[in-house]
C-alpha cells in the first residue's frame, strides 16, 4: 500500500487474493429507507467473523445481499476474488455460499432424510428411501446430531433443527456459511453446544460470517467483530481480542447514554435480582386467577395439568419452564385460543373459562405471541393493517364505518412512538426486521388500556436496548397496576423482572418462588429435582 | 414486458398478463392459419362497436361482475369459493318460484321479493360448505366444485319437471317464462333497473371491503388467520359471513338473469359462469373497481365470441383458450416464479 488506510466506515479495506469476501461500497434501500449503506468491507479465509449491530441496524439485510437474497442499489459482492452477479442467491450458492436463516424453512411433515435429500439430491435416476436414509444418518452421526433420519421435522426440537439447517447448507461445500442470530431460537446450553459446532467447521477451512446482537456471545465465539449502526459499518473487522464489552457496547448503540449503559451492564452480565418490596396490593382482586386448569393434550407439548396461579394488580408473575413443559398451553389457554377441558379462568374476578379470545380483550387482555412473525403479525398486510387490527376489532359503539386515513394516521403515531424503524405505514409488515416487527407488536398491545398483559418470549432475538426497552415498558405497566404473565426461556429476564416465579413442569406447576430468587433452587424446580414447595 | 412483475402494482400486472395471453394465442390462432387482424377485428366489432354489441357486453359482464366480487368477498377473507355456479343456478331457480309463484301482484312487490329469495337461496346454498369448513375444516375448494354440480342437476330438475314448459321442444329443456310485466330487460339486458342494481351493489360491496371494520380485519384474516385469532378475530364468523354474502351476490345474479335477459331458465345456461367470475375476480385484484374492467373485459369477450361466427369460422373454444391462459399466467406470476425469471433475465442482461 501506497497510502495510509485511514480507518473509516465508508473506505474499502485493502483486499487481495486473501480475502475469502470482499464487499464494495454495498446500498440496500427499501423504498426511501436506506437499509444498508456504502458499506465496504473484507473478510480473511477460514475465521469465524461476527456482524453485529442494534435490530435495524441493517446486520440481516447485509447477509441477505451477500447471499443474493436481496438486490443491492449499488455495491458489489466478490466470493474469492470473483464478483458475483447482484441479487442472484442461485449463482452465490453454486460460488460456495450457504445460509442460515433466522427462521427455518425445512418442510415439517417430512422426514429428516427427505427434507435433506430435498435440498442435497443424491446423483443419478433411481431412489432408494433405504440408501437415502443410511447416507443421511452417516452424515448426522458424523455432525453429532441425536435424530433419526425417518423422524418427522415437525418433531423435532428447535436446536436439532437449527443443526439440520446447518448440515443442510454444509451440504454443498460452501466456502463461506452465513448464520442469522443463531442464538436468538436457542436456550443457553445449546448455544455452548453451536459455538462448538462453528469452531469445529471453521477447522475444516470454511469461513463464517455470524449475525449477532448479544456482545457476551461475540466475544466468545468471534475472531474478528464488524458493527453496523443505522445502516454504516461503524467498526471494520477488528479481531475481538483487541476489544472489551464496554467498547462493543458503545459502538453498538453510538451516542445513546442509557441505551448505552444498558448495553454495558447487560454485556458486564449483572445478575442480581430486583429485590425490593413487592409492588402490588395482596388483597386486591386477581387481575388473572387461574384454577384448577387442565388443557387436552396436544402435539408437541404437554398439556395444563390441574394448574392453579394467581396476578395481583401491579404484579409481575414469571412463568419458569424447559420448553415443552406446559408454557405455551398456560398461554394459550389463557388468551382463550384452547378451552380449559377442566379448572376455571377469572379476568379481575370476572368468570372467562368459556369466553372468546374477543370477550377476554375487551376486559383488557394483552398478548405478545411466541412466534411474531406468524403469530404477532400478518407479514404480508400492511403496517397500518396489523397495528390497528386491536381497535378495529373492539371499534366504539356505533363505529359502523371507518377511514383508512385515519387509521393510516393512528398507525404512524402509535409506530412513532414506540421508535420503529419504517419506509411508509402502507409497507408490508414483513419487510421490517425482527426487532422492528416486535416494537409494532408492543405498539398495538402495551398501549394504556392493557390490564392483563400475557408477554411470551418477549426480548427474544432483540438487541441490548431494545431488550433494555422492553423490560422497563413491563415495569411501567406494572407501576400502572396491570398485571403481567411473562413467558421466558432466559432465566436473567425473570429474575429481573418477576415478583414471583412459577415453574411449571409436565404442564403442572412444580414450585414457586418469590424475589429474591436462587437460580439453584429454580434451575432444579425446572429440571425436577426438588419436591413441590413455597 | 420489460419492466419487473413486481414493480408493476397489482393494476399493470393484470394487464400485462391479459396482454401476454392475447399475444400467445393470437400466435396460436396465427399458427391454425386463422388471421389475427380479422379475428381481433370481430371481437372488437363484437364487443363494442357492431348494432348492440355494447349491450351484449354488458349482458354477459353484469352477472360475472356479481359473481366475481362474491368471489372476491371469500377469497379476501382466505375462502375459495368456486361455487358460484351453482349458487347462481340455485338463486336464479329460487327467484323464479317467487316469480311464477304470486300471478297478478305488481312488480314492485314480486321483484324485490324474488331478488332477497334469490340472495337467501345463494347465501343458504354457499352456507353448507362456509359451515363445512369452519366447524369441520372440510376444504372448500372440494366442497364449493362439487356443490355446482347438485346446483347443475337441481336446475335440469326445475327445468325439466317443476317448472317445465309443457309447449317446449327444443333440445334443452326449460321453463315457463315469467310475466312480460316482471321483465327488468329485454333480451339485450340493458334497463336502468339492472344498472341501478349493478351500482348499488357496487358501492356496498366497496364500502364493506374497504371502510368497514370487517371487509379490513377479514383480508388481514386471510391473510394469516393465526395472528387475526391471537387478535380475538372470530375467524367461524367472520368465515361463514363471507360465504354466505358470497353466495347471496351469486344468487342475486340469478334473479336478474331470470327476469333480465332469459326471462325463463333454460337447463344448464352460462356453464362457464363459475369459473370465468373467478378469473375475474382474481384478474381484478380483489377489489371492486378492478372487477369492474375485469368483468367488462370478460363480458366483451364472451360478446365477441357469439359475434364471431359472422366474420370468421373461429371455434368457441378459441374463448376458453384465452381464458385458460390467462388463468395459467396468473397461477404461475403469483407463485412469482416468473416474476423471478423475468428479472434475472434482465439482470444478466444488463
Amino acid at each position: 500500500m501506497t497510502t495510509e488506510a485511514i480507518p473509516s466506515a465508508a473506505a474499502v479495506p485493502p483486499v487481495g487474493a486473501a480475502a475469502a469476501l470482499a464487499v464494495h461500497g454495498l446500498t440496500v434501500r427499501f423504498g426511501d429507507l436506506a437499509a444498508v449503506e456504502d458499506v465496504g468491507i473484507a473478510f480473511a479465509p477460514g475465521r469465524i467473523h461476527a456482524v453485529v449491530g442494534q435490530n435495524g441496524a441493517g446486520k440481516t439485510t447485509f447477509a441477505r445481499a451477500v447471499m443474493g437474497l436481496v438486490r443491492p442499489a449499488a455495491g458489489s459482492v466478490e466470493l474469492a476474488g470473483r464478483t458475483l452477479p447482484p441479487g442472484d442467491v442461485v449463482a452465490a450458492r453454486a460460488a460456495g455460499i450457504d445460509m442460515v436463516h433466522q427462521s427455518f424453512a425445512l418442510p415439517p411433515t417430512f422426514t429428516v432424510a427427505e427434507a435433506l435429500e430435498l435440498f442435497v439430491p443424491a446423483p443419478g435416476p433411481v431412489y432408494r428411501r433405504s440408501t437415502m436414509e443410511a447416507r443421511w444418518e452417516r452424515v448426522l452421526r458424523d455432525a453429532g446430531i441425536e435424530a433419526s433420519p425417518r423422524a418427522r421435522i415437525r418433531d423435532l426440537p428447535i436446536e436439532t433443527l437449527q443443526a439440520l439447517e446447518i448440515v443442510r447448507a454444509l451440504a454443498g461445500r460452501p466456502s463461506l456459511l452465513i448464520l442469522d442470530e443463531p442464538t436468538a431460537v436457542l436456550p443457553p446450553p445449546a448455544i455452548e453446544r453451536l459455538f462448538a459446532r462453528l469452531a469445529a467447521i471453521r477447522a475444516t477451512g470454511v469461513t463464517i460470517l455470524i449475525v449477532l446482537h448479544k456482545v457476551r456471545e461475540v466475544l466468545e465465539l468471534a475472531d474478528t467483530v464488524s458493527v453496523l449502526r443505522h445502516g454504516r459499518l461503524v467498526l471494520p473487522p477488528t479481531p475481538a481480542s483487541e476489544l472489551t464489552p464496554a467498547r462493543l457496547g458503545h459502538l453498538i448503540v453510538g451516542s445513546d447514554a442509557t441505551a448505552a449503559a444498558a448495553a454495558v451492564a447487560e454485556a458486564d452480565a449483572i445478575e442480581e435480582a430486583v429485590a425490593g418490596a413487592p409492588h402490588h396490593a395482596a388483597d386486591a382482586v386477581p387481575v388473572l386467577r387461574v384454577s384448577g386448569a387442565s388443557t387436552a393434550a396436544a402435539a408437541a407439548e404437554a398439556p395444563l395439568r390441574d394448574v392453579s396461579l394467581e396476578i395481583r394488580p401491579g404484579e409481575i408473575v414469571g412463568i419458569a419452564a424447559v420448553e415443552g413443559n406446559g408454557q405455551r398451553a398456560l398461554v394459550r389457554a389463557v388468551v382463550g385460543l384452547d378451552t380449559l377441558s377442566a379448572g376455571r379462568l377469572e379476568i379481575d374476578g370476572a368468570d372467562v373459562t368459556r369466553a372468546e379470545t374477543l370477550e377476554r380483550r375487551r376486559r383488557g387482555l394483552r398478548a405478545i405471541p411466541f412466534d411474531r412473525n406468524s403469530e404477532g403479525v400478518s407479514a404480508t398486510s400492511s403496517l397500518w393493517e396489523n397495528v390497528t387490527i386491536g381497535e378495529l376489532l373492539r371499534p366504539a359503539p356505533g363505529r359502523r364505518f371507518v377511514t383508512p386515513g385515519r387509521l393510516r394516521a393512528r398507525a404512524t403515531e402509535a409506530l412513532d412512538a414506540w421508535n420503529v424503524r419504517y419506509g411508509s405505514v402502507d409497507q408490508r409488515a414483513g419487510e421490517l426486521s425482527g426487532g422492528n416487527i416486535q416494537r409494532l407488536i408492543f405498539s398495538r398491545e402495551l398501549g394504556a388500556d392493557a390490564r392483563l398483559v400475557v408477554a411470551a418470549q418477549p426480548t427474544r432475538g432483540l438487541d441490548l436496548a431494545a431488550t433494555a426497552f422492553v423490560r422497563e415498558t413491563l415495569r411501567d405497566l406494572r407501576d400502572r397496576d396491570a398485571g403481567i404473565l411473562l413467558v421466558s426461556s432466559d432465566l436473567d429476564e425473570l429474575f429481573e423482572c418477576s415478583d414471583r416465579i412459577v415453574v411449571l413442569l409436565g404442564g403442572a406447576v412444580a414450585a414457586e418462588f418469590r424475589s429474591p430468587f436462587s437460580l439453584a433452587a429454580v434451575g432444579a424446580a425446572m429440571v425436577g429435582a426438588t419436591e413441590p414447595g413455597r | 414486458m420489460s419492466a419487473r412483475m413486481a414493480r408493476l402494482g397489482p393494476v399493470g400486472r393484470s394487464v400485462a398478463l391479459v396482454v401476454a395471453s392475447i399475444l400467445l394465442v393470437s400466435a396460436v390462432l396465427t399458427l391454425s392459419g386463422f388471421s389475427v387482424l380479422t379475428v381481433a377485428n370481430g371481437m372488437w366489432q363484437g364487443a363494442v362497436s357492431a348494432p348492440g354489441a355494447w349491450q351484449m357486453s354488458f349482458r354477459w359482464g353484469a352477472p360475472l361482475f356479481l359473481v366475481a366480487i362474491g368471489v372476491a368477498i371469500a377469497l379476501r377473507a382466505g375462502f375459495f369459493n368456486i361455487g358460484g355456479l351453482g349458487q347462481f343456478y340455485v338463486g336464479a331457480t329460487a327467484a323464479l318460484f317467487v316469480g311464477l309463484g304470486l300471478p297478478g301482484l305488481p312488480a314492485i312487490v314480486v321483484l324485490p321479493l324474488a331478488c332477497l329469495a334469490a340472495m337467501a337461496a345463494g347465501a343458504l346454498f354457499a352456507f353448507i360448505p362456509g359451515w363445512l369448513r369452519v366447524r369441520y375444516g372440510t376444504d372448500e375448494v372440494i366442497t364449493t366444485l362439487m356443490s355446482n354440480f347438485i346446483g347443475t342437476l337441481w336446475l335440469q330438475y326445475v327445468t325439466a319437471v317443476l317448472l317445465k314448459d309443457p309447449s317446449g321442444t327444443g333440445q334443452q329443456t326449460a321453463t315457463r317464462p315469467v310475466e312480460e310485466a316482471y321483465r327488468i330487460a329485454n333480451v339485450q339486458g340493458v334497463s336502468p333497473v339492472t344498472v341501478g342494481i349493478l351500482v348499488a351493489a357496487a358501492i356496498l360491496v366497496w364500502l364493506l371491503l374497504e371502510r368497514t371494520p370487517f371487509g379490513i380485519t377479514s383480508a388481514i384474516a386471510g391473510r394469516n388467520p393465526v395472528m387475526a385469532r391471537w387478535q380475538g378475530l372470530r375467524l367461524e364468523r367472520v368465515g361463514l359471513l363471507a360465504f354466505l354474502l358470497s353466495g347471496a351476490l351469486a344468487g342475486l345474479a340469478g334473479a336478474i338473469e331470470v327476469f333480465g335477459p332469459q326471462g325463463r331458465l333454460v337447463s344448464g345456461f352460462s356453464p362457464q359462469l363459475g369459473f370465468t367470475a373467478v378469473l375475474v375476480a382474481i384478474v381484478g385484484g380483489l377489489n371492486v373497481g378492478g372487477i369492474v374492467l375485469a368483468a367488462a373485459f370478460f363480458g366483451g369477450l364472451q360478446a365477441a365470441l357469439l359475434y364471431l361466427p359472422i366474420v370468421t369460422p373461429l371455434p368457441p373454444s378459441a374463448l376458453d383458450l384465452l381464458r385458460g391462459t390467462i388463468a395459467l399466467l396468473i397461477t404461475v406470476t403469483s407463485l412469482s416464479a416468473l416474476g423471478r425469471a423475468l428479472g434475472r433475465r434482465r439482470a444478466r442482461s444488463d
